[in-house]
């Protein structure tokens, strides 16, 4: 049977000049595609529209070439005990070639006719150009491998050839589904592969009129198109400085000068321009949404002003925001042994871990002393509230709470502490909140307390401290 | 002997092929009987039998989607996802003023109406507003004055009422809401859709809702406590009943447990002599051995909520007394709240045991002043009621704040809706009735998460309408559900068919320009 099969590609086996002539049409075809976008050149702009209706073709056509690809190493396996099926692989793969380079072109066309730039859509687009070369040179090298001359070299390059075409794939995916729709949803330990890849170069405008109010619009309405993903127009509207920046039309945003900036220009024009914004149908911005970007322009576009003059800010948390904790991920197990034991607790402060943990000493007050604190030291900076009044901790806890950096409340109410040690917490820079009620706290030895600016509430009631409250304890005049 | 058609005696019996019917039901009734017929019926039958099973499971799932067959912990408490978001207060205490307090007595100062003494309530003022049958006879509706006069307290110079000199001494403190408004007018459906969202029975209230959501912060006693005030019989006393704190749908662990108003707060809570901790326990460890195989032969959560009382009530046999147990309380203590505060169940005994209750980890707790419905007699009876409540009440924000706990703890007062600005019966020169008014009513509110000093809402002149910012029963509960860190709209539990929440289907929204 194998000898029969030999004797067969003997016969078949091309001369020396074929090949070679092969090989130069293999090389020059490739270089024709490499050219390819730089000859057809993705600037933003779209173009006709017959461009765009073959190119929506494209992600119908893809799956053709994919699916024939794929199976194309299984045919080739089966083909090494039924040579049937290994004539069969030729032509499976000469057609794969075939969908492929008009899949390419269908996708260049897409991309070109949509106005269609980003780095996923350049990273697909070479993606495909690759992976039609690299058919290309499977094609070349089968005849070789057939005959024997080249055992490896067929295998290898498929090989390279469909992780390629994993690679090229998962863009057009991301393309189509958003970046995060494989990794939302994974499972936390896979997840730890896939650092987070959202930038925080907005991270400074927190509370911000800009954070608050423009950047939820443009989320909404715009970054669809206008972002990491897509960035039609090479304009980002994702982060201020890309916003202010604009694209390849200039500046989108003028401030202080609403009606000369382009984006303002761009929503406000009538929907059928074909200039008018959001394009391709997408939910257009409602009139509130204008007038706030329209007052923000005026105002001077700034990311850090508070408020703009007019209108009223979105109601949102006025306060600084909390200082997010560490990952305790992997403390989970303990902190949920915790939760569960019969002695003190750590209970989440909210759903949302980075907002800390409260150690929760109520039930075992009594028995909880510096000791008992001291275990509780590995967690100390997952700790944003201490609830220790009560409890039988005495002086000597000062050295533990020290090293619990990120505490905002601490209660040590009806405790043991005098106040000597009150100058140990002065690490404690987020520290807002200090019960020392019925302690025997002295005013002489709050000192330490003002130099911690962040502590606005000290609580010093049934202590030598407290200051004597006027007429706290008198009678009002009863009604008749 | 003629037989039966039923009867089962087979080689004698009369058979439907006897009887003088169409030859094709002969047929069909042959064909019943041969064993091809029977072995194939049978195999569906079973077919069908485990089809339902495997729904009726998947059914049961569905049920209660917080109904686990494993008693709630911290853990289930994470998977509900709560609290939503970092909440500033942990706790809250819940003055009910059940009768629906005259907020034109209280706080709504209308000083222009005194120039309208006796004279009818415009037409227009009143509009399409139904009035309760006790005042829609009326021929007149002449309006009533406060009698008493009103002064400038605090730094901020809120308007507060001669009859609660106690609380003028902490409006600074206070967040006062004149727009509450209702869309009930008689007492039951009121103080339901106060208490739970809805004017119907059997729905969990606020108390319950929390428990199940944000669950204990302590072991020892209950999250949710109701306590009771005394009535004063010169007052008009309304019934509350224990639908205001039920669990409704949800679990009934986490309905309000209510304290006795005499000097036993729980009965039989002390062990009978000869029976000693280690008796009761293993009573109460055999009894949950036999409550967990009903519940594994059943399946019924209550199984799993009533083992989880019996924990409880052996818990609360050691915590109890130490929780009412005022002997040692501060010389201050007394000083603040009065000596009235050391007999139960007076309003001011409720207040240190809601402030005792607070220290030691209670989420929730209600106490229930009843007596506020003054139809008549308004000048004979608001004194007395006042009396009773302003000191608590003041001493309960005064103790809170000083002691460091007014910061995560909301306080709350209120009743169920409020009173009609003319006398319901006669008017004379000193004494006027007022009838129930559900479109405007003051509350309070107090806390960390709340900002302090502030006045919202304005009603017109007549106490009658709100003009500016109301505050419906649903914005109000959504906004208490937003200071303890919930979002009401996320916070709902599957019963019915529905995702059902606190804040009722209807849209609530959550009053920013209370929040701190």
């Amino acid at each position: 049977m194998i000898e029969a099969c030999k004797s067969t590609v003997a016969v078949r086996n091309p001369g020396i000049r074929v090949l070679l002539a092969r090989w130069v049409w293999v090389l020059g075809l490739s270089a024709l595609l490499v050219m390819l976008p730089f000859v057809v050149r993705l600037n933003g702009k779209a173009h006709a529209d017959w461009l765009q209706f073959l190119g929506r073709l494209h992600p119908a056509l893809v799956h053709l070439p994919i699916g024939m690809l794929v199976l194309l190493p299984f045919l080739e396996l089966a083909g090494t005990t039924r040579p049937g099926l290994r004539e069969a692989a030729g032509f499976v793969l000469r057609i794969v070639l075939a969908t492929g380079a008009i899949t390419l072109a269908f996708g260049i066309l897409l991309a070109y006719g949509g106005g269609v730039t980003g780095t996923t859509v350049t990273r697909h687009m070479w993606g495909g150009i690759a992976l039609l070369i690299e058919l290309l040179v499977c094609v070349s090298v089968r005849s070789l491998w057939i005959s024997g001359e080249f055992p490896r070299a067929y295998p290898a390059c498929l090989a390279i050839t469909l992780l390629t075409l994993a690679w090229t794939a998962h863009q057009g995916g991301l393309l189509t589904h958003g970046n995060d729709y494989l990794t939302r949803y994974m499972p936390e330990p896979l997840k730890r592969f896939f650092p987070s890849s959202s930038s925080a170069s907005d991270a400074a405008y927190v509370g911000s009129a800009y954070t608050r109010n423009i950047r939820p619009i443009l989320d909404a309405k715009c970054v669809a198109c206008h972002g990491a993903n897509k960035e039609q127009g090479e304009l980002r509207l994702d982060f201020y400085e890309l916003l202010m920046k604009g694209g390849k039309d200039g500046a989108v945003i003028t401030p202080q000068i609403p009606d000369r900036s382009l984006l303002l220009q761009r929503v406000t024009l009538s929907p059928s321009d074909r200039h008018f914004m959001p394009a391709e149908g997408r939910m257009p911005l409602t009139a509130d949404e204008i007038a706030v970007l329209r007052a923000w322009i005026l105002a001077g576009a700034s990311p850090t002003a508070t408020s703009i003059p007019g209108i009223a800010v979105a109601a949102g948390n006025t306060d600084l925001p909390l200082q997010p904790v560490g990952d305790y991920g992997d403390l989970m197990d303990e902190i949920r042994q915790m939760q569960r034991s019969e002695g003190a607790k750590l209970v989440a402060v909210s759903a949302k871990p980075s907002d800390g943990l409260i150690l929760r000493t109520v039930d075992v007050a009594s028995k909880f002393d510096d000791a008992q604190l001291a275990r509780f030291q590995r967690f100390a900076p997952f700790i944003v509230e201490a609830e220790l009044g009560r409890t039988a901790l005495s002086d000597a806890s000062f050295e533990t709470l020290a090293k619990f950096t990120n505490l905002r409340a601490l209660h040590l109410e009806g405790t043991a502490v005098t106040g000597r040690a009150l100058a140990k917490l002065s690490p404690l820079s987020q520290l807002t909140y200090l019960n020392l009620s019925g302690t025997k706290v002295t005013s002489g030895s709050l000192g330490p307390l003002k130099n911690m600016p962040n502590l606005h509430h000290v609580y010093l009631f049934d202590t030598p401290a407290e200051p004597a409250s006027a007429d706290a304890n008198s009678t009002p005049r009863s009604p008749q | 002997m003629k037989q039966h058609p039923l009867c089962t005696d087979r080689e004698n019996s009369v058979t439907p092929l006897d009887f003088p019917i169409p030859a094709a039901l002969k047929h069909e009734w042959a064909a019943i009987e041969t064993r091809r017929c029977f072995l194939g019926r049978t195999g569906k039958v079973l077919g069908w039998a485990a089809l339902a099973g495997l729904f009726g499971q998947m059914g049961l799932r569905s049920y209660g989607e917080g109904a686990d067959l494993k008693s709630p912990s911290a853990e289930g408490r994470t998977a509900l996802g709560l609290p939503h978001f970092a909440p500033k207060a942990k706790r809250a205490i819940y003055l009910f003023m059940s009768g629906g307090p005259p907020q034109m007595d209280l706080f709504d100062y209308k000083p222009n109406l005194a120039s309208q003494f006796n004279q009818d309530m415009p037409d227009s003022i009143r509009g399409n507003q139904q009035l309760t049958g006790m005042t829609s006879g009326q021929a007149h509706f002449p309006i009533a004055p406060s009698h008493w006069p009103f002064g400038q307290h605090g730094k901020t110079g809120t308007w507060v009422s001669e009859l609660l000199p106690y609380t003028a001494r902490v409006v600074d403190d206070l967040t006062i809401i004149k727009t509450t408004n209702t869309d009930a007018i008689n007492h039951e459906p009121a103080i339901m859709l106060m208490n739970t969202g809805n004017m119907n029975a059997g729905k969990p209230c606020l108390g319950a809702w929390l428990a199940y959501g944000l669950g204990s912060m302590n072991d020892n006693l209950p999250t949710f406590i109701v306590l009771q005030t005394k009535t004063n019989p010169k007052e008009n006393n309304q019934p509350v009943s224990s639908r205001l704190w039920s669990s409704g749908f949800l679990s009934s662990e986490y309905a309000g447990v209510g304290l006795r108003s005499g000097v036993d707060p729980v009965l039989y809570l002390s062990d009978p002599a000869g029976v000693d901790r280690e008796v009761r326990r293993n009573m109460l460890d055999t009894v949950e051995q036999i409550n967990r195989q009903t519940l594994a032969e059943m399946g019924d959560p209550e199984t799993n909520a009533r083992i989880a009382q019996y924990e409880m009530a052996f818990r609360m046999q050691s915590s109890v007394p130490e929780l009412v147990d005022l002997s040692k309380e501060p010389q201050s203590t007394w000083d603040l709240y009065g000596l009235e505060a050391k007999q139960p169940g007076t309003f001011a005994y409720n207040c240190l045991l809601a402030r005792r209750m607070a220290e030691r980890g209670v989420r929730f707790t209600q106490i229930y002043k009843r007596g506020w419905d003054v139809h008549d007699n308004a000048v004979g009876v608001l004194p007395l009621i006042c009396q009773e409540t302003d000191r608590g009440a003041y001493a309960l924000v005064t103790d809170l704040k000083r002691r460091g706990l007014l910061d995560d703890t909301l306080v709350i007062w209120g009743g169920e809706f409020g009173r009609t600005v003319y006398s319901q019966g006669g008017l004379t020169q000193d004494n006027y009735g007022r009838d129930h008014h559900p479109r405007c009513f003051t509350t309070w509110m107090a806390g960390g998460a709340v900002r302090p000093g502030i006045t919202y809402g304005e009603t017109d002149d007549y106490s009658y309408n709100v003009v500016k910012d109301p505050v419906h029963v649903r914005d109000f509960n959504a906004t208490i559900l937003h200071c303890l860190g919930i979002d009401h709209n996320k916070f709902t539990y599957k019963f019915q068919g529905l995702d059902q929440k606190l804040t009722s289907p209807v849209p609530a929204h959550v009053v920013q320009g209370l929040l701190a």
